[in-house]
């Protein structure tokens, strides 16, 4: 809609547009420039409102209400144009091969009840699943079930038929020719003013949601199948023993709980023995013997043999736990095991006679 | 009420043989003259919310009687198992491991009330001590007179604690009689 002042004014839009403005000199200031502006800008205002007055209007509560018209500026697109998706495997084949798409009817004859009926659904045309006879065939295998092997192929063609859709899909992706709807299933956008996209799931949160999920099996998820390079699970099985022994004890001298009682005990017992025998306990009472014997044996002995022999060991030994004596249990001289040796005084000569 | 399994046997049994080594057969084994059967049944442990007791064989048959949910307590409780699974000894079984201990400490009657009130033993607070002793072993704390006050975990070797100063810790306390009077609603 044009006016004497040649503003373009788009009502749909409520936009005026100044066409042939130009600056007619360059403003020295940032204050003049905005002055300018805003000088301009009133009068582009006041034609919109000139042309919005202008329109015919109805009665309403709050005042006048005008319809605007549809807008004549064209935005721009705010996404890209979609790329040309790539042909599939079977538009491909059609092609070379020259095969049309020709158009099908909705209804088709079914010769079985010589009846009109949909071409696919429910109680369909042709239906190749509801056959009552199946003819054998000289290729047939005696003892197959041709019913269910119709069934096998069908579920064949239809496993083969998804997995060529989604090749399809993938070869589109790789040139970035997705169609909107997957394309926006495969990254889920957020919802303006919420937080950020949800991260990708882990490979520890994977396992441990598949942990989860494996309590939910009677087992525990201990029998389930695992993919190849899945580690297996931190919990296995259920946290519980099934099988308690029974509260009250059988009749008789062993019953279960006894068995198991006596079982831990001894393992107990056996796993500590080497603490019931004082090692360094002893030795000391063994080089304490030794001492005794040698301080017994230089009375006996002559004189000048005992002052040729070096004097070790004559000093007792200092009684310390964890002491410094390098002595090492494999080397230990028979000990019985909890026995101590009797330790003698002046008996330990007796037998040894020199 | 049930009986332990393997697990939690071991775990009650290992705690205890920290106290009483060997003697932790005589416990097990102890021939109980409660009940009518003149043949002496034995002793044995059961667990009820976490609480094991020690109770004889006579009992536990009477005790199966009585619904779980109203079943408080049976025998002597000796320990609970936390929720975490390890099995903390409380000061209940202080009587049986007390008559059973192989390692034991004799308080001054000047400490005496220290421990009482849950401190732990200090080296100037010690009256005798058995020998052999290495940090880590379960201790029952007896007074001069002989009547067992509590038990706990000894710091220090029967040596290394001659070489300790007057303050130093002894026996980490773990259970005292006095918590049956401060600590009355937890037990």
């Amino acid at each position: 809609m044009e006016t004497e002042t040649q503003f373009q004014v788009d009502l749909g839009n409520l936009m005026a547009v100044d066409l042939h403005h130009q600056f007619h000199s360059i403003p020295s200031s940032r204050e003049e420039l905005v002055k300018e502006c805003i000088a301009k800008g009133t009068e582009l205002v006041q034609a919109i409102a000139n042309n919005l007055f202008n329109l015919p209007s109805t009665e309403d509560i709050e005042g006048p209400l005008v319809k605007l018209p549809p807008p004549t500026t064209r935005l721009p697109r705010e996404k890209h144009i979609p790329k040309p998706k790539p042909p599939t495997k079977w538009e491909l084949f059609a092609k070379a091969k020259g095969i049309k798409n020709r158009k099908k009817d909705k209804i088709a004859y079914d010769e079985s009840s010589e009846t009109w009926k949909r071409r696919y659904g429910y109680d369909r045309a042709n239906d190749e699943d509801n056959v009552p006879i199946i003819e054998a065939k000289m290729t047939d295998v005696p003892g197959e079930d041709p019913f269910a092997k119709r069934q096998q192929d069908k579920k064949k063609r239809v496993e083969k038929q998804d997995k060529n859709r989604l090749q399809n899909l993938k070869q589109a992706a790789k040139v970035g020719a997705l169609p909107s709807h997957v394309q926006l299933a495969a990254t889920r956008l957020p919802i303006t003013g919420t937080q950020a996209a949800p991260q990708k799931v882990t490979k520890d949160e994977l396992g441990d949601v598949a942990g989860i999920a494996a309590t939910a099996t009677a087992s525990g998820g201990k029998f389930d199948k695992k993919l190849p390079g899945e580690k297996p699970g931190k919990h296995k099985g259920k946290y519980r023993t099934v099988c308690f022994l029974p509260v009250i004890g059988g009749k008789g001298i062993h019953t279960q709980e006894q068995e198991q009682t006596d079982k831990i005990l001894n393992k107990l017992i056996s796993k500590n023995s080497h603490e019931m025998l004082n090692v360094n306990k002893a030795v000391n009472m063994y080089n304490v013997k030794k001492d005794k014997k040698r301080n017994n044996r230089p009375e006996k002995s002559s004189a000048t043999s005992s002052q040729l022999k070096p004097r070790k060991n004559l000093q007792k030994k200092p009684y310390n736990k964890g002491s410094s004596k390098p002595f090492d249990k494999g080397s230990k001289k028979p000990f019985n095991k909890g026995s101590k040796r009797p330790f003698n005084k002046g008996s330990s000569n007796k037998g040894r006679g020199k | 009420m049930r009986p332990l399994d393997e697990g939690e046997s071991t775990a009650v049994f290992e705690k205890l043989f920290k106290f009483t080594g060997n003697n932790l057969k005589n416990i097990v084994e102890n021939p109980s003259h409660e009940g009518p059967d003149p043949n002496p049944g034995r002793y044995c442990f059961r667990l009820n919310k976490n609480k094991v007791y020690y109770v004889s064989d006579s009992l536990v048959k009477r005790a199966t009687n009585i619904a779980r949910a109203n079943l408080v307590s049976l025998g002597t409780c000796i320990g609970r198992f936390t929720h975490g699974g390890s099995f903390h000894l409380t000061v209940h079984c202080l009587s049986l491991v007390a008559s059973n201990a192989i390692h034991k400490v004799w308080l001054k009657p000047t400490s005496e009330m220290s421990f009482l009130y849950g401190n732990h033993v200090s080296k100037g607070g010690l009256g005798r001590i058995t020998e052999n002793i290495v940090p880590g072993d379960g201790v029952v704390v007896f007074s001069m007179s002989d009547v067992p006050l509590g038990f706990g975990i000894a710091a220090k070797s029967t040596q290394g604690y001659s070489k300790l100063d007057p303050n130093g810790i002894v026996v980490l306390h773990q259970a005292d009689i006095g918590e049956y009077l401060r600590m009355e609603d937890e037990l």
